[in-house]
């Protein structure tokens, strides 16, 4: 191999390592609604592994896109997006869905009781567990 | 971690029977910003737990790691899974106490607040002042304070050293309602 195609390999690899670095760099974040949830539950047996077992329950869920099922007990909004609480009116935690902000205007044709199916990021429990970036499943 | 949930408990019950002294909120606003002459990095975080008990001035704040907002996906990785270790050490939590809290009114007064804040299980004495007020029964926490990164034992390889300072800022908004 002579001096100029070693130059041009090396120019080639610099572009391609550069537009990767580049893509990697903005990654984009994981697509809730597009996505096959890792776990599917009801939003009791959720909140119930956090209450029982915190530690194993972070290890279990931490991260992890979950869809649940439960009943909501309150909408609210949180910094301009929406809120699900679910509960099954027994405990004392719940578990917290905020919606992503393209999910909003889906706020409008729920009720309080009614029961409804929830896909989102776990993040933790504090006093409810908190799933973010929710979208509704139908 | 099951120490820490006890004293949130035991700080949002113990004198319950006072009524209402006891303000919450689940979704305070917390974010965090570096500034360094490569890049600034913003974090948000919209799930904050925080109680204030009015009777004597003693504050809870919790939060979840995961629940910290990037724009870039890539640093929100490395945040969690390098620097934090958010598997390990899920949450933050502040514990305090407001000095002279006195009577609230709508208009904001400073107030200077002194505690323990412990981050990736190292807990730190922290003191730092804010702006309270009683708005419409709702109790507004505002304000900001320093935290140093080496103080809570945090690695950040050298390849991305000038990429992050070294001192982060910290800004709190909390709107607490009455609890129940």
């Amino acid at each position: 191999m002579n001096k100029k195609n070693i130059l041009i390999l090396l120019a080639v690899l610099a572009i391609l390592g550069g537009y990767l670095g580049i893509r990697m760099y903005n990654k984009p974040h994981v697509n809730v609604a597009e996505s096959d949830p890792d776990l599917v539950l009801f939003s009791q047996t959720l909140l119930d592994d956090f209450e029982s077992d915190e530690i194993s329950a972070n290890e279990k869920y931490l991260e992890q896109i979950i869809q649940v099922t439960g009943k909501i007990q309150k909408l609210g909004t949180a910094n301009g997006n929406g809120t699900i609480t679910l509960t099954n009116g027994t405990s004392m935690g719940s578990v917290i869905c905020h919606l992503s902000e393209k999910e909003n205007k889906k706020m409008v044709s729920l009720r309080e009781g009614q029961e409804i199916m929830v896909k989102g990021i776990c993040t933790g429990y504090l006093m409810d567990v908190i799933l973010i970036n929710c979208v509704l499943v139908n | 971690m099951k120490t820490i949930q006890f004293l949130l408990v035991s700080v949002l019950f113990i004198g319950l029977a006072h009524g209402q002294e006891k303000y919450i909120t689940k979704q305070g606003y917390i974010s965090f910003f570096s500034h360094s002459p490569v890049e600034d990095i913003k974090a948000d975080n919209n799930q904050v737990l925080s109680i204030i008990d009015t009777s004597n001035g003693q504050i809870a704040v919790s939060l979840l790691i995961q629940s910290f907002i990037f724009e870039k996906s890539l640093m929100q990785e490395h945040f969690n899974e390098n620097y934090m270790e958010s598997h390990k050490y899920p949450k933050a939590v502040f514990k305090g106490k407001i000095q002279d809290l006195g009577d609230l009114t709508a208009d904001n007064k400073t107030v200077n607040i002194i505690g323990e804040l412990t981050i990736r299980g190292i807990t730190k004495p922290i003191e730092t002042t804010a702006e309270i007020k009683k708005l419409d029964n709702n109790i507004v926490l505002n304000g900001d304070f320093l935290v140093e990164v080496k103080d809570y034992n945090i690695k950040i390889p050298s390849i991305v050293a000038n990429n992050i300072a070294k001192t982060i800022k910290v800004s709190f908004e909390l709107v607490h309602q009455p609890y129940n």
